[in-house]
């Protein structure tokens, strides 16, 4: 698809957003149909995240809705990068629904940031990725180009 | 295809691709004049035409090349948008469906379904807002004119009176103005229920572009798509949107049932084609 497409598509779901969104969600910015921020923050006691709010930078190609947003934590004075063992300590988010092959066109930007909601919920390993330092080190690639092994989707 | 139309067939293209499309236009002209039977002259300079707003003379290139080539897709999609722009509405639809059964029978060698799809809902958006403007016109002037005979009625009853006493002038004048506010309130109720709270039911939605379906088609789930939506994501992940299990173009069937009821909400609410 093109351009005019996403473009159609994310103005839709800009209108949704902008009339209600789940409890934890929050709407930055979504100045045009290439970037948006917005915040989460988890619903329940999880003593891991329970009175942070996380700052998300979703990018849009204009192949979007077929192929994944690029979907990534962004660390700011008062907004951390969450920790948990598929969060990296740069951002980059290892979900395989953010993947090329994981990702299906009827998810939306809503339901991403209801996923991240409870991939932070679910967790209790007060921990980074294995190789988390080299990782951030060395990465060059794309978040989506990088081949990341799903080992364990529960997580 | 003689050589020298092919050559000049080629370099009406790069005309065309530079966006020079009066010189693209010339060059496919000449092609023309030296292969006169060769269908896809006409529709290269059509869509030429299209790009410099020659709308009749898009139609004309269109009908010769679907007189040589009638299962041309493409041609019937220029005559589509060319019509739209004659505001000649029913003409531009008939054209934007058949482009679209003919993407449809191409099956997945036609990567044209979406912005056929798109086609087809911006003519009926069209045909609507046209048809609301003349309605919203004619009742406007429907209005003025039974307003204007009121008063007129009124005058002469008032002048009727003008000899008898002030307080029963006063009733008839009274009397009147009633009837006249009445009958101001009753376009005015019209006018709003027409404004009335629009809503798109979810079930005419495709979740893929979010847009109002016009040829759903069903999976294995049971779940609608539109076409041109599922289509565009098929060729990439033959997966099932919802459980991602494999799933082939050959395995979709036409949700008629939804298709009349989209069809059916849109001839009556034509706002929603471009919800």
């Amino acid at each position: 698809m093109t351009a005019q497409f996403a473009a159609k598509r994310l103005g839709k779901e800009l209108q949704k957003i902008n009339n209600s969104l789940p409890p934890g969600i929050e709407l930055v910015s979504a100045d045009n149909f290439e970037e948006w921020l917005l915040d989460i923050r988890v619903l329940d006691n999880n003593p891991l995240y329970r009175g942070h709010t996380y700052r998300l930078k979703f990018k849009f190609a204009s192949s979007y809705p077929i192929e994944p947003p690029e979907v990534v934590f962004v660390k700011l004075a008062d907004r951390l990068i969450p920790i948990h063992p598929h969060i990296y300590s740069n951002g980059i988010i290892c979900l395989d629904l953010l993947s090329s092959q994981g990702w299906s066109p009827v998810q939306n930007v809503e339901s991403v940031c209801m996923s991240l909601q409870s991939m932070l919920t679910g967790n209790t390993k007060d921990e980074r990725p294995p190789g988390d330092e080299e990782f951030v080190r060395a990465n060059r690639l794309r978040p989506k180009d990088i081949d990341f092994f799903y080992h364990d989707n529960n997580v | 295809m003689s050589r020298s139309a092919l050559a000049l067939k080629e370099e009406g293209n790069r005309h065309f691709q530079v966006k020079d499309y009066a010189g693209a236009e010339a060059l496919y002209s000449k092609a023309i004049v030296a292969d006169p039977k060769n269908p896809k002259l006409y529709t290269n300079r059509a869509m030429a035409r299209l790009n410099m707003s020659l709308w009749e003379n898009v139609i004309a290139d269109c009908q010769e090349c679907l007189k040589l080539a009638p299962e041309t897709m493409k041609a019937h999609y220029y005559i589509s948008q060319a019509a739209l722009n004659l505001h000649d509405f029913g003409f531009a639809l008939e054209h934007a469906f058949t482009a679209h059964k003919l993407c449809v029978s191409a099956g997945d060698k036609d990567k044209s379904m979406a912005h056929v799809t798109a086609q087809v809902l911006k003519c009926k958006k069209e045909q609507w807002d046209d048809r609301e403007r003349r309605r919203k016109r004619e009742t406007t002037e429907l209005e003025s004119e039974v307003l204007s005979l009121m008063e007129r009625e009124r005058n002469e009853a008032v002048g009727d009176m003008m000899d008898v006493n002030d307080g029963s002038r006063h009733e008839i004048e009274a009397d009147w103005q009633h009837k006249i506010d009445a009958l101001r309130d009753v376009f005015e109720k019209a006018r709003s229920g027409n404004e009335k709270r629009r809503k798109v039911p979810d079930w005419a939605v495709d979740d893929i572009s979010f847009g109002f379906m016009v040829d759903p088609v069903v999976t294995k789930t049971g779940k609608s798509y539109e076409r041109g939506s599922l289509m565009e994501h098929l060729r990439r992940h033959p997966t099932d949107p919802l459980t991602r299990e494999p799933l082939y173009m050959s395995e979709l069937r036409p949700n008629i049932n939804l298709k009349d009821a989209c069809k059916e909400f849109l001839d009556e609410n034509g706002w929603a084609a471009d919800w």
